[in-house]
């Protein structure tokens, strides 16, 4: 009797699991012919499929869809796709007119712009006037609005940011007009050789007045409260969620060269199951971090991006006031030098990443002929363990220090753990009496602690702003926001504002100028030690095509991306 | 007991405040900058910012400010997470998936774990009884992490049983997270009844309802069972935790817009009214559900009498 | 007493002996005295799951120690061209396991020949090319050390802070209750993801974490049991003879007590481990190089399809710890319970 019951409840357990196995049983074939027909469509591109989808993974939610407010690679990503600027850059990557006609008549002095717009609608059907532009930058410059990018893009650069920036000004004195409807004029303080790629940037995207001031505070809190002008509109993002879509906009001025119907974007911050989506064919691209990248090293659906993104130690010279081993110019080579940046890259990173001996990256800047702005300037600091090792002797020896301890201050992600577990070792074998202690916190601890400058060595990355090596090469002028390491050259503070000011239009100089600059900031002075350019690892179903990464701005555009074959 | 309740509503109420209180001020003393991209903000604008969240105020009015919006129901305004959201919103949009998965992953693991454990006692000693403490001892000692992700990896990817992860196919999508949720309580559950139905079948009522001619399945349901099922009560405290706790893990492995995922996130950007506001809106989770176990003890076991406790 | 006795047998003279009643008698103990340790570790040892459990986890703490010793190589010491290999044991290679195969873009190599590795791990090495043998055993200790320590403190205060709420009762007991009340309110997690935030990150502030609420659960069950024997006949019938306050604290209340803090205690243990091990997952754990179960595990889960030698050791130890927790925790509770005595 007893028995009975129990082998009762232990047929309605198997029952309840066939039942559930039955289920996933449909799901089963589903998905299975799915990824079928993924791997066996092959066929050469051009060839469209009926159903234009594409399903996308992103690894953080987007904080605000506000351009104004926005500084995240997500919602920059989401503005390349769903808005638009004067320029965009195009398939190689250059930037091309989009919103303006043409390119801009520039005064002589190049410190006038005038732009002829195109006619083009926002997503509601009404026309994108000057007054958009004037009215967003306005918007973004005023420091009631809080904007990060407003003034960091603009100061400096356009008339009077500068000064509206720190509330001396009204916002309506910037240095942008609306002639008419189709006219947009904009004065420059100093001429910005790379103002184009500049005009790029979302910061610089036109907001639709009556919209956001219609919906005040909901503005951009959700894709109901949005209002687009570019090749695509977010829809069902509900502001909090991890999923949203953009859908094609009929609106769009070039909306005949757009194929994708519909992109399926989801939040996954787990890699491994971004992975394990893209191997179910659920998603059709996913991005590889670290052991992943290694793990798919020999897939044939494989994609590597190297991006002009540098990782390097910030050697802090004076912590909490006080002067430490850093200071010492020896100790900061040694350091730069102590350690195999080949191995990292190869074994530790092993993402396609490239050992950096620079800080402007290669295949980012390029001069009038055409050559890389690297092979102009070459390696600065290689590593070398003997040298590194008898520098960091002489500097022990000036310093009158048997030993040095001295704190990296790292990121908390996984890879970042690791590449600082290796760096540690290195240098540690390398430079005898060097101790190092390793602290990984979350990234806004991280910024509060650079503020502060408390923190002997930090592992930081920069990625550009624009094209050109100036957004690398003016991070450490004395007194600047990167520079919270109280590094100070006069030499190479000059060198940069040359460059910035009276050579701005004598592109060869202002060149030459830069390429010393980075020279006396790594060779002689060692101020940072550079680490690595950051390569990307991706696994792309061979059906998608022509989506692009670009340097800087948006990660992606898929204005361009078709599906083929996967049918 | 209605009077025993309001009593301890009352308690709740003064617990909160304090909790409120206590993490008011720990936010104050966290590392961090309340204000996100602080490196790129000039000082008027970053002072422009922290007027408009009051951060400037003296910090008993910040104080008072939050303890008045928090008797309203408001929780402030994220800063850096979700720029400008009210935290109360962002709450509120998560609460859905995490209460489903936890209470499907609840009801589960402690419905198997009971049969579980009912097995064992009455097939004590043999090879049934050593299956199921196995199954239950693995059960807590596998990281959740790593056994969501096998059953992400196998029931998932390989099988193709249930989605891999996200949320967009309904029941189907909440399975393979509430089972991962459901390995503690089971385990527990199984652990516990276990236990006490050895014990109860020992004890002389049994031996009495056995001599008076009851049945093995009327004694193992009717008496054994039923009394050893109040002391479970108990550990529904603890087994909510694990679910509040398992659910950051969780819900970051399936990518499941639940709460605790979004915890994470806001710990890694440092927001802290998002911070804080969880933090609260947990609390009260917690403090309801030790409220609710006592009532049930008291409903359930007429021995014990919820005024008193005291000598 | 079930046995059926058909019928009596003749019995022998002299097989009973009259005795007579003697007062002084009445009062002679004829069982050996056995103390409650004593008492305690022979019902232990009738344990069998109980018992192995102890010896396993005597051998697992003492390769905690011996391990990192008896491998050639450091913990922390990377030799990066030996990056991913495989376990390889020089004598059980020829079973066809941990032979130093792993897979490589999908097909099975033997790693060791592929890289020119002449040198055995016996359980693989990790991305960085460190020894997993001696970074398992390194992080089992660590793992141990924080578990103990955070234990013992909740112990410690748990203890104390029950003690003094059970015995004193009435309006001190009120007020500490309430304390603790609060406390228990805010999900222990929270507390320790918000501690771990404000310290530097490192081993001290994981037990500081741990214990910042972890000992409410011990004060509770201290007061509790304290609460319950105070009034008890026994006690009453000590106090009665005249036994001193510390008498009755130590020789009756503190054996009914103790039993349920070392078991409470054998609880917390895993369950420090284990919270451990979570708070890696969230990157708040350890700060690297250093291991611990719980980091190493969390390295090891991304590679799970991969190179599952990195998680399998570490998570295997991990349970096999936990296992052997609970069944000492289960066996301690039969064995300490003054009522199941025989």
């Amino acid at each position: 009797m007893r028995n009975s019951k129990i082998f009762w409840l232990l047929s309605l357990v198997l029952v309840l699991s066939a039942f559930l196995a039955a289920c996933g049983g449909g799901d089963d074939t589903d998905t299975s012919t799915e990824t079928t027909d993924g791997t066996e469509g092959t066929e050469p591109a051009g060839d469209l499929d009926s159903e234009q989808v594409l399903n996308l993974m992103e690894s953080a939610e987007i904080p605000t869809m506000d351009i104004s407010l926005a500084e995240d690679a997500v919602a920059f990503n989401i503005f390349n796709n769903v808005n638009e600027g004067l320029f965009r850059l195009n398939q190689e990557n250059i930037a091309e007119p989009a919103l303006a006609e043409g390119e801009p008549e520039v005064s002589e002095d190049g410190l006038t712009y005038t732009f002829k717009l195109r006619d083009s609608n926002w997503s509601d059907g009404t026309p994108v006037t000057a007054n958009d532009f004037v009215y967003s930058w306005q918007r973004s410059i005023d420091p009631a609005t809080g904007s990060p990018y407003g003034a960091y893009m603009m100061a400096g650069s356009i008339v009077n940011a500068t000064e509206i920036a720190a509330g001396d000004m009204e916002p309506t004195e910037l240095g942008v007009t609306a002639v008419d409807d189709n006219t947009l004029e904009v004065q420059l303080e100093r001429p910005v050789p790379y103002f184009m790629s500049l005009m790029s940037f979302p910061t610089f995207y036109p907001q639709n007045e009556a919209f956001v001031t219609e919906k005040g505070d909901a503005y951009a809190s959700n894709s109901e409260n949005l209002i687009f002008n570019g090749p695509f509109t977010l829809t069902d993002w509900d502001g909090t969620g991890l999923t949203w879509k953009m859908q094609k906009n009929p609106e769009y001025w070039d909306a005949e060269t757009v194929q994708l119907e519909t992109i399926n974007v989801d939040v996954v911050k787990e890699p491994a199951t971004a992975v394990n989506l893209y191997n179910s064919g659920e998603k059709d691209r996913a991005g590889l971090s670290g052991e992943f990248a290694m793990q798919y090293a020999n897939d044939e659906n494989l994609v590597t991006e190297l991006e002009p993104t540098v990782f390097y130690f910030k050697l802090n010279q004076e912590r909490n006031g006080e002067e430490n081993a850093l200071k010492n110019v020896n100790i900061r080579q040694a350091i730069a030098k102590g350690f195999n940046k080949q191995d990292l890259v190869d074994v530790v990173l092993a993402n396609g990443s490239l050992p950096a001996n620079f800080l402007v990256p290669t295949e980012f800047a390029f001069d009038e002929s055409n050559a890389d702005f690297r092979e102009v300037n070459g390696d600065l600091i290689e590593f070398n363990a003997e040298e590194a090792a008898e520098l960091f002797a002489t500097g022990m020896e000036e310093l009158g220090v048997e030993e040095v301890t001295l704190e990296i201050l790292g990121g908390d992600t996984e890879t970042a753990k690791n590449m600082d577990a290796y760096l540690k070792e290195q240098l540690e074998t390398n430079l005898e009496g060097l101790t190092i202690n390793l602290k990984a916190v979350p990234f806004g601890v991280r910024l509060e602690l650079d503020e502060a400058q408390d923190y002997d060595i930090q592992t930081a990355g920069w990625g550009p702003d624009y094209q050109d090596p100036m957004t690398f090469i003016d991070l450490f002028v004395t007194g600047s926001a990167q520079n919270k390491m109280s590094y100070s050259n006069p030499e190479y503070d000059a060198l940069v504002e040359s460059a910035k000011g009276e050579l701005a239009t004598d592109p060869a100089a202002r060149w030459e100028a830069m390429a010393q600059a980075e020279k006396i900031l790594l060779e002689d002075d060692a101020a940072i030690a550079p680490i690595y350019q950051r390569g990307a690892m991706a696994l792309q179903q061979p059906y998608v095509n022509g989506i692009i990464k670009h340097p800087f701005g948006g990660d992606f555009s898929y204005k361009w991306a078709y599906i083929s074959g996967k049918e | 007991m209605a009077k025993y309740i309001g009593k301890r509503l009352i308690y709740m109420v003064i617990t909160l405040a304090l909790i409120a209180t206590f993490t008011f001020f720990l936010m104050k003393v966290l590392p961090g900058s309340p204000v996100a991209s602080a490196d790129k903000l000039s000082p008027e604008q970053r002072a422009v910012v922290e007027a408009r969240y009051g951060l400037n105020d003296p910090l008993p009015v910040q104080y008072f400010n939050y303890m008045f919006g928090l008797v309203q129901g408001d929780l402030g305004i994220s800063i850096n997470q979700f720029k400008g959201a009210e935290v109360t919103d962002v709450i509120l949009s998560r609460m859905g998936p995490s209460a489903q998965i936890g209470f499907q992953g609840m009801v589960l693991g402690t419905v198997l774990g009971i049969l579980l454990g009912m097995i064992a006692a009455l097939r004590q000693n043999t090879w049934v009884d050593y299956t199921s403490t196995f199954v239950a001892i693995v059960g807590i000692s596998i990281p959740s992490f790593v056994f969501a992700s096998l059953l992400q990896y196998w029931f998932g990817l390989k099988w193709d049983l249930f989605p891999v992860a996200l949320w967009k196919d309904g029941f189907m999508s909440s399975v393979l997270p509430s089972v991962a949720l459901a390995m503690f309580p089971l385990a527990t559950a199984a652990r516990f009844i276990r236990t006490e139905m050895i014990e109860v079948l020992g004890s002389d009522y049994i031996t009495l309802a056995k001599a008076k001619g009851a049945s093995g399945s009327e004694i193992a349901f009717k008496h054994a069972f039923r009394n050893a099922l109040i002391p479970l009560v108990t550990v529904l405290g603890p087994m909510a935790v694990s679910i509040l706790t398992g659910s950051l893990v969780v819900e970051q492995i399936f990518a499941i817009p639940g709460i605790g995922e979004q915890f994470v996130k806001s710990i890694i950007v440092s927001d802290f009214s998002i911070i804080m506001g969880t933090t609260i809106f947990f609390s009260v989770f917690l403090i309801l559900i030790i409220l609710l176990v006592d009532i049930l003890y008291g409903v359930i076991d007429p021995r014990i009498r919820l005024s008193g406790g005291k000598s | 007493m079930t046995q059926k006795i058909d019928k009596i047998p003749e019995l022998p003279k002299g097989s009973f002996e009259r005795i007579t009643l003697d007062a002084h008698q009445a009062e002679r103990i004829t069982k050996p005295s056995v103390s409650f340790w004593q008492d305690a570790w022979y019902r232990i040892r009738k344990n069998k799951g109980a018992l192995f459990s102890l010896i396993l986890f005597g051998l697992i703490v003492i390769m905690a120690f011996l391990g990192p010793i008896i491998s050639p190589y450091e913990p922390n010491a990377q030799t990066i061209t030996h990056a991913n290999l495989p376990p390889k044991i020089p004598v059980i290679e020829n079973l066809g396991i941990l032979d130093g195969v792993g897979t490589l873009g999908g097909q099975e190599v033997d790693l060791y020949e592929m890289k020119n590795v002449e040198v055995n791990y016996w359980f693989g090495t990790d991305g960085l090319g460190r020894d997993m043998f001696s970074r398992v055993w390194k992080g089992t200790q660590v793992s141990l050390f924080i578990a103990f320590v955070a234990a013992a403190i909740d112990m410690l205060i748990g203890v104390i802070y029950g003690g003094i709420s059970g015995y004193f009762g009435g309006r001190v007991d009120d007020f500490m209750q309430r304390i603790v009340e609060i406390l228990t309110g805010i999900p222990n997690l929270v507390v320790v993801i918000l501690f771990i935030l404000i310290m530097d990150p490192g081993i001290l502030a994981i037990i500081i974490a741990l214990t910042i609420t972890g000992w409410t659960g011990m004060s509770r069950v201290v007061r509790g049991q304290v609460l319950k024997y105070k009034s008890q006949e026994f006690v009453l019938a000590a106090r009665t003879l005249g036994a001193s306050d510390s008498r009755i604290i130590w020789k009756h209340l503190m054996p009914n007590v103790l039993g349920v803090i070392i078991i409470n205690t054998m609880f917390t243990i895993p369950s420090a481990i284990f919270f451990e091990a979570f708070l890696s997952f969230i990157g708040l754990g350890l700060q690297a190089p250093d291991a611990s179960l719980g980091t190493l595990i969390n390295d090891g889960y991304a590679l799970i399809q991969f190179s599952p030698h990195i998680l399998a050791f570490p998570a295997i130890l991990l349970s096999l710890i936990m296992i052997a927790f609970n069944l000492i925790g289960d066996g301690l509770r039969d064995a300490l319970d003054p009522k199941m005595k025989d």
